[in-house]
């Protein structure tokens, strides 16, 4: 027995045809209802944290966009001609937008958004092609503070979502350049590369410079608060005074904001993006596989858009993989409202929308049908899963 | 140590018997016979789970499986966002360029742009072409292909040796070294974080077992 229909096949109608493409997917009504459940409590939290929406662009002029990402990200971006012949390519992701934005004409101070992000090569996260981010960029001011900010943010937007024991891991582009500048390395991919897969071994085929392999250990394995950047202050000898300060400070004020137990120094914490400066940070759920969101400084993508001087700090989470790990924990999203059901009889349409409206303008929501028939009309009523309210 | 912690082992291939006996070593013995691919074992806080050697990185990427033990060759494959954590030494073995004995190459540089070459790792083999900045097409193919060049379905191949010996007596030689490969200890990048002093006590554990 064929299940979908063979007479449809020959018809030419055959089910894989109306596939979404590769990495492509439709959230249906009760897809969609989680996703706006995290999407709604991301934009009250946000909101009440003082942070504006904006929406982006659906497409930009590519170099633009490759300026902000890099060659290596703009890579993956869906790619268009315009009818004048200029490449144009979809939104891949939205920070760099967002520096576009405040280079034209915006001055903001602080920004949210929540966007589908699209690229042609299929995320190793293995969710697709199209993803739901929801992020918040600050803007300007001391660069310790609002660092400080960000993060206590991100902690603060999972808790918001009932994601308990969200817990974020700081590391620093910049004191993983100063360590590599302090010892000479030149391999400066292989040296990542062992320290991004904590690959003691790997380090040790990378340079042999004994101090080097020590410090580059040191930020792999050690684990904890801003005295790690004491130990490799010793260890690096001298070069990192700057960096301590900095991370004391970080930490000072993620104290005062309650969550400095929860954050935790990984100097191994290094993120894709070529546009990061200065810190970075990941928050991640115990028994979910895969970090949630991340962000980091980027003064360095402002200084490509002609804002020199200007400094910025964000993060963005993935909506979809919050959507993953509250299902993964039982959540219910929110009670799904039933609309009642108004069933008319032959010749009773016009009664039942008049009492349908009324019932609405009431605050009540409703459906009309027409009843199968007399006898048929508890039992249809029933069996769709709404509550009767009465026959017309 | 009360978190439990989930380890995915080779079920079978070269690295099964050594990787067995090492936990063994460490104290860690299955309970249940070996159908069974979750087990509990002899320590209360671990459970370990044997799937095929190379589906452990996506095991271990996704979190199902918090640490995992395969080869070198399987994860640079696979190239998912890892922890490395040791070189467990054994399971060592090459991955090698071989062509055909009568052909004149003597380095993977000779390869002419534009050959095929078989393998089991279209990845990694893409990635060493592209380094020596020779254009290649790469056929995929899931073993023996040992035979390849001699049938003419491919003009090299790229493939582990731990002998030699099946090169040889498919009329190859080796022209190259890609990589050398050995057991490695993977993490979960969550798991390593959330649970740190479990994840470091089953590596000290292991690496003392494995001396």
């Amino acid at each position: 027995m064929r299940s979908w229909g063979y007479k449809k096949w020959k018809e030419g109608i055959y089910f894989t045809r109306f596939q979404t493409p590769r990495g492509f997917r439709d959230l249906v009504p009760n897809d969609a209802r989680k996703y706006a459940f995290v999407e709604g409590r991301l934009r009250d939290i946000y909101a009440k944290w003082g942070y504006r929406e904006v929406r982006t662009s659906m497409m930009d002029y590519y170099d633009v966009i490759r300026g902000g990402t890099g060659d290596w990200f703009a890579d993956s971006l869906f790619k268009f001609q315009d009818s004048d012949g200029k490449l144009m390519s979809l939104r891949g992701e939205v920070t760099t937008q967002i520096a576009r934005m405040l280079a034209t004409n915006l001055k903001e101070r602080r920004l949210f958004y929540i966007s589908n992000c699209l690229k042609y090569i299929e995320d190793k996260a293995l969710i697709g092609r199209e993803s739901w981010q929801a992020g918040a960029e600050l803007i300007g001011g001391d660069a310790v503070a609002s660092d400080a900010e960000s993060i206590a943010l991100l902690v603060g937007a999972l808790d918001a979502l009932d994601l308990k024991g969200a817990r974020v891991d700081v590391g620093s582009v910049q004191v993983f350049r100063i360590l590599m500048s302090r010892f000479g390395i030149k391999d400066y991919e292989r040296i990542t590369r062992s320290v991004i897969s904590k690959s003691a071994d790997d380090l040790k085929n990378a340079t042999d410079d004994k101090d080097a392999i020590d410090a580059f250990s040191y930020v792999m394995r050690k684990r904890g608060g801003p005295e790690v950047l004491d130990g490799l202050s010793e260890i690096a000898g001298g070069c990192m005074e700057e960096q301590r300060d900095y991370f004391r400070t970080l930490f000072r004020l993620l104290e005062a904001y309650g969550c400095a137990d929860r954050v935790c120094v990984d100097l191994g914490t290094i993120r894709e993006m070529k546009y990061y400066n200065g810190i970075v940070f990941e928050g991640y759920l115990s028994g979910f596989g895969m970090p949630v969101g991340g962000g980091g400084r980027y003064d360095c993508m402002m200084r490509e858009f002609g804002l020199d001087g200007m400094t910025a700090t964000g993060f963005a989470l993935s909506v979809d993989l919050c959507v993953k790990a509250l299902e993964a924990r039982g959540f219910e999203f929110g009670e799904r409202k039933v609309p009642l059901k108004v069933a008319y009889n032959q010749g009773k349409m016009g009664e039942a929308i008049r009492l349908a409206v009324s019932m609405r303008a009431d605050g009540k929501n409703c459906t009309v049908d027409a009843a199968r028939c007399e006898s048929d009309m508890e039992v249809y009523g029933d069996s769709s899963g709404l509550p009767l309210e009465k026959g017309v | 140590m009360t978190e439990e912690i989930i380890i995915a082992i080779p079920n079978k291939g070269r690295l099964k018997e050594p990787v067995v006996k090492l936990l063994e070593g460490a104290g860690i013995k299955r309970v249940s016979d070996e159908r069974v691919y979750l087990s509990d074992t002899s320590d209360a806080c671990i459970k370990v789970l044997s799937v095929r050697a190379s589906d452990i990185p996506v095991y271990v990427y996704n979190g199902i499986a918090d640490i995992g033990i395969t080869g070198r060759d399987i994860i640079a494959e696979t190239n998912l966002d890892l922890y490395e954590l040791a070189d467990l030494g054994f399971g060592s073995c090459t991955m090698v360029v071989a062509v055909k004995k009568e052909k004149p190459y003597s380095t993977a540089s000779d390869i002419r742009p534009g050959s095929k070459v078989a393998t089991e790792f279209p990845n990694i083999t893409k990635r060493f072409f592209n380094d020596l900045g020779i254009q290649v097409e790469v056929i995929a193919l899931r073993g023996a292909m040992e035979i390849a060049p001699r049938l003419g379905l491919a003009e090299a191949i790229v493939d582990l040796k731990s002998t030699g010996t099946t090169l040889e007596k498919n009329g190859l030689k080796q022209i190259g070294e890609v990589m050398k490969s050995s057991a490695r200890l993977i993490c979960n990048k969550v798991s390593y974080k959330t649970k740190y002093g479990a994840v470091e006590d089953l590596i000290r554990r292991l690496k003392e077992a494995n001396v």
